[in-house]
C-alpha cells in the first residue's frame, strides 16, 4: 500500500548501494527532495571518495536549535567541517573504507533530511521530559510555510502553518485536516497526539511571533504531544512522521484528486454508453441494406414489366401491322 | 417569410406569451405540477418578458421535476432545418445564433429549488438545455466544477454537450436540428434526463468518498503513533 | 526552492526513464508497469469507498508482486492507453521514487511520434489538475534525441536530422526538419532488441546444447548484450572465424538459475550475426525484408527536398539496440554507397542532355551517422540536458496558463529551434 511516505531518500539510498557494492566510478549527480531540499553527490577527489552535500532552506535555523550536534552524532567523523560551495551539510565517505555493516550506513545516510530537522524535535522533547519550558523554534521550512516547536510543562506543541496555493486544494485539504482533528475518537487512534486546526487565526502560542499572521488561505495544525509520544523509542518514529505532515497531507490530497479523475473516466464512458444508445445502430449499413434490396427490386420490377411492355408491343404492333394491312387492303 | 410575419402577430396578439408555433406545444405538455405541489405554486406568471418560473419547494419532488423536464425538452425537440436569414447558404443554430428574433422561442425555466433548476431555451433548430447542479457547500461546489469541467473537455465526444455553459448554470447541452436527424429522439431525452439523475448522485457519492478518504489517511497517519 | 531542478520523464513502452535535470544519467529506470488487485480492474469503481486504489506498486515493486497482484503496462507501442494506471504511475514516481513536491518543479515529458493531441490533454491534465505541478512541457523523443546528440561535441547544434531510434519492441526512423518532426515520412521497422535476443537464441539453439532451455533467452539476452558487434562484411567475417577461431570465438561462464550450477557457454557467430539483421533481415524473418540502410534512404528521400542535405548529414542513434560496436561505421558506409551511386546516376543523366562546355557537377552529399556515448537513454539525456538550461524555463506550459485556457496549451509547443 502507498499510504505512507518514507522518511528515507530513495535516490540517496540506490545509489549509494549501487556505489558501496559496485566498481568505483566518477559520478555527479544533483537531486531533489521534499521542501526545496537538494543532494549533490560527487567525487571531487577521487574515484573513491564520495561527497554528499545537502542544501536545506532552513538550515541556519536548524543549526540554532542544534543540527550540528545531531548530525555529529549520526555522522561522527563523516561530516565535514566546512561544506561544500552552496550547501549547508557535506558528508564525506571514503569508499576504500567502509565499514562492516554497508546496510547501516545506507540508511543513514539517506535519513540525512530527516536527522538534520530532527534537531529542534529533540531539543524540546529533551527539555520537556527535564521539565523546562523552552523557547518557541520557528523553523521555516518553505517559503511561505513554517512549522514551530515548543516544550511547555506537560507537553510538547508542534505547530503547522499551511497554504494551499489553488483553491480544490484548500477545500480538500480542510476535509482532510477536519479529519485529523476528529480522528482522535476512533478506537484505534485513542493513543495519537490531539490534533487541533483553525483556519485564519494562528493559535495562542504564535501570537506575537515575526511573520505569523491571518489570511484567508492559511491554515494552522497543532500537534499536541505528550510525554508518551517521545519517551524512549517512540520519539524516532514520532519525529519522521510529524516533519513529514505536510508531504503526507499533500501527497493524498493529490491522491485523492487522482482517485475522482479516475472515477471520473469510468462516469464519463457510462454517459457516452448512454448518449451513444440515442445513435441508430450503424445507420450507413441500415441504408445501404435498404438501397441494395431497393435496387434489386427495382430491377425485378423493370424486368418485369420490361417483359411485359415487350410483349404487349408485340401485340400492339401486330395488331397496328393488322390495321395497316387492312387499311391496304381497303 | 409568411411564418415570421405571422409569429410578429402572435407575438403582438397575445400577450400573456402565446409563443410562436411549435412553442404552443410546450405549455401545453410542460410543467404540469404534481397535484402536490399545486399549493405552493404561485399561479402561473403570465409576465411576456423573462423566463418563467416555476417553484417547487418540496423534497421529494425529484421525479415529477424530472418528468417536468422530460417533456417540455421532448415537446421543445420540435426541430427542422432552417436557413440563416442573415448569411447566404449558413445553417446556424439560431439560439446560439440570435439573429433573427422570430424563430426564438420564450425560453423556460423549470425548477426544484433555488439551486437546482434547467433552463430550455427553444428555437426553430436548435434548443440548449442547461443544467444548474444542487452545490450544498464548497466541497460540492468544487466537485460539480471539476465533474463538469471533465466532462466539458470530452466534449468532442458528447456529441450534444455544450463546451462552456450558459452563464449562470453549469452545464449546457446544445441540440440541434442534426442531431435529432440522426440520432433518436427520445434517447437524447432519456441521456439528458439519466444526466440530471446520475450527476447529483454522482456527486454526493464522490463526497462521501472523500470523507472516507480523508478518514483513513488520518487515522493511519496518527495510528502510528 | 527558486532552484528545484526540473524533472524529467521519459515513459518508454517498456521502461521509464526518469530523474531530475542536469544529471547525465536518469537515477530511475524501472519497468513501466503497475501492479494491482485483481478486482479494481475489473470491478466497478464506484463501489468503493476508501483507498483500495492506493494498493499498488510500480516498477521493480510490481514485478515482484506479481503473484497477488495482477500486472498490467499502461503504455502500449509508445502510447498511453491506460489513463487510469498511468495517473496513478506518475502519481507513485513523484512521491515516492523522485520524492517531490510537483508544485515546486517544472517537468519535462516526453511523447512518441505521432502521438495524438487528445494524449497532450490528458496528460496536462493529470499534471496540472490532479498534480498541481509548477510547469509542464511535453516534448516530442526524436527531438530529445537529437539534442542529445550535441553532447558528442563535434557535431553542430542543430535540431536538424534523422533520429534512428531503436528500443526493445520497434526501430523508428523520424526525420526532424529545424525541431518539427515531418510526420508523414516517418517509417518503422518491426526489427528491434527483442527480435535480436530471440535470433541468437535460435542461433544458439542451433549449435549449444550445453544451455539450459529454461535459461536460454537469459543467456541470448547477456550473450547479445556483452559480445555482439557489427561487422563491415559477413562472408569475410565468416572467414576470419574460421581461419583464426581462438582469436574470434569467446567462452563465458553462466550460472544456473535454478541449481546453482556454472556452465560455459561458447560465443561464435551469433556475436555478428545478431545485430545483422538490421542490414540483412532476411536472414531472421521473411516479413520484413529491407535492410535499415535503405529504410533511412527511403524516409529521407520522402522529405521536403530542402530539408534532404540537413538530414544526411545528422543521422542520430538512440536506444539500446544502436549501442553494437561500429552500428553507426556500417550505417554510415551503407547510406553513403546509395547516396552516392543515385548522384553519380543523376549526374549522367543530366549530363548526357547538356552541352559538352555547359557540364555540371554535383555537389556532394555528406552522410554522417552520429553515435555518442548517452545513445542508450539519449531521449532522457537530451530531456535533462535541455531542461537545465535557463532558456529552457520560458517555454514551459505553466499552472497559470493552464487554468487561463485549459489543457489545449498542451497542443501547441513553443519553438523548440529558439533555444538553441
Amino acid at each position: 500500500m502507498l499510504i505512507d511516505l518514507h522518511p528515507a531518500n530513495r535516490i540517496l539510498d540506490e545509489t549509494l548501494r549501487e556505489r558501496f557494492n559496485g566498481s568505483a566510478e566518477k559520478l555527479v549527480m544533483k537531486v531533489a527532495d521534499f521542501d526545496g531540499v537538494s543532494y549533490k553527490l560527487s567525487t571531487p577527489e577521487s574515484k573513491t571518495v564520495l561527497h554528499i552535500s545537502m542544501s536545506i532552506a532552513c538550515y541556519s535555523q536548524l543549526r540554532e536549535y542544534g543540527a550540528e550536534d545531531v548530525l555529529k552524532r549520526e555522522y561522527g567523523d563523516l561530516v565535514e567541517s566546512s561544506p561544500e560551495d552552496g550547501f549547508d551539510v557535506t558528508l564525506r565517505i571514503d569508499l576504500e573504507n567502509l565499514p562492516e555493516d554497508k546496510e547501516s550506513l545506507i540508511r543513514k545516510i539517506s535519513y540525512l533530511k530527516r536527522n538534520a530537522l530532527a534537531a529542534p524535535f529533540e531539543r524540546a522533547f529533551k527539555s520537556q521530559l527535564e521539565g523546562n519550558e523552552s523557547e518557541l523554534m520557528t523553523i521555516q521550512y518553505r517559503p511561505d510555510e513554517a512549522f514551530y516547536i515548543k516544550a511547555q510543562h506537560d507537553r510538547v506543541t508542534v505547530i503547522f502553518s499551511t497554504v494551499f496555493s489553488e483553491e480544490t486544494d484548500r477545500i480538500f485539504g480542510k476535509v482532510f485536516l477536519q479529519e485529523f482533528v476528529d480522528a482522535r475518537r476512533s478506537p484505534a487512534t485513542q493513543n495519537a497526539p490531539q490534533v487541533l486546526y483553525s483556519a485564519r487565526e494562528p493559535p495562542m502560542e504564535l501570537r506575537g511571533i515575526p511573520g505569523v499572521h491571518e489570511s484567508e488561505n492559511i491554515g494552522y495544525v497543532t500537534f499536541v504531544l505528550f510525554p508518551r509520544h517521545f519517551t524512549g523509542p517512540a520519539a524516532e518514529g514520532c519525529i519522521s512522521r510529524i516533519q513529514l505532515f505536510r508531504d503526507y497531507l499533500h501527497y493524498h490530497i493529490k491522491a485523492s484528486k487522482a482517485y475522482m479523475h479516475s472515477r471520473l473516466r469510468v462516469r464519463v464512458d457510462s454517459f457516452l454508453k448512454v448518449l451513444n444508445r440515442a445513435k441508430p445502430e450503424n445507420p450507413d449499413a441500415q441504408k445501404e441494406k435498404k438501397t441494395a434490396r431497393f435496387v434489386s427490386l427495382s430491377v425485378l420490377a423493370i424486368a418485369l414489366f420490361c417483359l411485359g411492355f415487350v410483349h404487349e408491343l408485340t401485340l400492339v404492333r401486330s395488331s397496328c401491322q393488322w390495321k395497316n394491312i387492312q387499311a391496304i387492303m381497303i | 417569410m409568411k411564418r415570421t410575419a405571422c409569429c410578429d402577430v402572435l407575438q403582438l396578439q397575445a400577450q400573456p406569451a402565446i409563443p410562436p408555433f411549435s412553442s404552443s406545444t410546450i405549455i401545453r405538455q410542460a410543467p404540469t405540477p404534481p397535484p402536490t405541489t399545486e399549493k405552493n405554486d404561485p399561479p402561473a406568471p403570465t409576465r411576456s418578458h423573462g423566463p418563467r418560473t416555476r417553484t417547487h419547494i418540496m423534497s421529494n419532488t425529484l421525479r415529477p421535476y424530472l418528468s417536468a423536464v422530460r417533456s417540455t425538452v421532448t415537446a421543445a425537440l420540435c426541430l427542422e432545418n432552417f436557413s440563416s436569414q442573415v448569411v447566404e447558404r449558413h445553417n446556424k443554430p439560431e439560439i446560439e445564433a440570435r439573429a433573427t428574433p422570430e424563430v426564438l422561442l420564450t425560453p423556460v425555466t423549470i425548477s426544484r429549488n433555488e439551486n437546482e433548476r434547467v433552463l430550455i431555451e427553444a428555437s426553430v433548430n436548435s434548443i440548449r438545455v442547461s443544467i444548474s447542479i444542487k452545490q450544498a457547500d464548497e466541497i460540492e461546489r468544487i466537485l460539480c466544477h471539476k465533474f463538469t469541467r471533465f466532462l466539458m473537455m470530452r466534449a468532442e465526444n458528447f456529441f450534444i454537450l455544450r463546451r462552456k455553459p450558459v452563464p449562470g448554470y453549469d452545464i449546457s447541452f446544445l441540440i440541434t436540428n442534426t442531431h435529432t436527424e440522426t440520432m433518436y429522439k427520445h434517447k437524447l431525452v432519456d441521456f439528458v434526463i439519466q444526466f440530471m439523475e446520475e450527476v447529483d448522485k454522482e456527486i454526493s457519492e464522490m463526497k462521501l468518498c472523500l470523507n472516507a478518504r480523508a478518514r483513513i489517511v488520518a487515522e493511519s497517519f496518527l495510528q502510528q503513533f | 526552492m527558486t532552484h528545484a531542478p526540473a524533472v524529467v520523464i521519459d515513459n518508454g513502452t517498456g521502461y521509464t526513464k526518469m530523474g531530475y535535470a542536469g544529471n547525465n544519467d536518469p537515477q530511475f529506470i524501472i519497468p513501466t508497469c503497475l501492479a494491482t488487485r485483481e478486482s479494481q480492474t475489473t470491478g466497478n469503481v464506484a463501489s468503493k469507498r476508501g483507498i483500495e486504489d492506493l494498493d499498488y506498486y510500480i516498477g521493480d515493486e510490481a514485478l515482484a508482486n506479481s503473484k497477488t497482484y495482477g500486472i498490467s503496462y499502461p503504455i502500449r507501442h509508445g502510447t498511453v492507453e491506460n489513463w487510469d494506471h498511468m495517473e496513478k504511475f506518475h502519481q507513485a514516481a513523484i512521491f515516492h521514487h523522485l520524492r517531490c513536491e510537483p508544485e515546486d518543479h517544472h517537468f519535462l515529458l516526453t511523447e512518441p511520434p505521432l502521438n495524438p493531441p487528445e494524449n497532450r490533454e490528458y496528460t496536462a491534465e493529470i499534471f496540472f489538475e490532479s498534480f498541481g505541478a509548477k510547469g509542464m512541457y511535453i516534448a516530442v523523443q526524436a527531438v530529445l534525441a537529437l539534442a542529445a546528440s550535441w553532447a558528442n561535441g563535434k557535431t553542430e547544434q542543430t535540431l536538424t536530422g534523422t533520429v534512428i531510434d531503436s528500443g526493445d519492441g520497434v526501430t523508428h526512423v523520424i526525420p526532424v526538419a529545424e525541431g518539427y518532426v515531418i510526420d508523414s515520412a516517418i517509417k518503422h521497422i518491426p526489427i528491434a532488441g527483442r527480435d535480436i535476443t530471440q535470433f541468437v537464441q535460435q542461433l544458439l539453439r542451433e549449435r549449444e546444447n550445453s544451455i539450459p532451455p529454461e535459461d536460454s533467452l537469459e543467456v541470448a539476452k547477456r550473450i547479445k548484450e556483452m559480445y555482439s558487434y557489427v561487422c563491415p562484411d559477413i562472408v569475410k567475417e565468416f572467414k576470419k572465424y574460421e581461419t583464426e577461431g581462438d582469436k574470434w570465438f569467446k567462452r563465458h561462464e553462466f550460472i544456473h538459475s535454478v541449481t546453482k550450477k556454472a556452465y560455459s557457454v561458447d560465443v561464435g557467430f551469433e556475436r555478428f550475426l545478431g545485430p545483422e539483421i538490421f542490414f540483412n533481415p532476411e536472414i531472421a524473418s521473411p516479413d520484413f525484408l529491407t535492410p535499415l540502410p535503405e529504410v533511412v534512404d527511403q524516409v529521407i528521400q520522402g522529405c521536403p527536398i530542402d530539408t534532404r542535405r540537413g538530414l544526411y548529414k545528422n543521422i542520430v542513434l538512440s536506444g539500446g539496440s544502436t549501442m553494437y560496436k561500429d552500428f553507426g561505421k556500417r550505417l554510415q558506409r551503407d547510406i553513403k554507397t546509395m547516396v552516392v551511386a543515385r548522384l553519380r546516376h543523376y549526374e549522367s543523366v543530366a549530363q548526357a542532355n547538356l552541352h559538352k562546355d555547359q557540364q555540371i557537377q554535383a555537389k556532394n552529399i555528406e552522410v554522417n551517422v552520429v553515435s555518442h556515448k548517452k545513445q542508450r537513454y539519449a531521449v532522457w539525456f537530451g530531456g535533462s540536458l535541455l531542461a537545465d538550461t535557463a532558456e529552457f524555463n520560458s517555454c514551459y506550459h505553466t499552472k497559470a496558463q493552464y487554468e487561463e485556457h485549459g489543457p489545449s496549451i498542451a497542443r501547441f509547443n513553443k519553438v523548440f529551434a529558439s533555444i538553441q
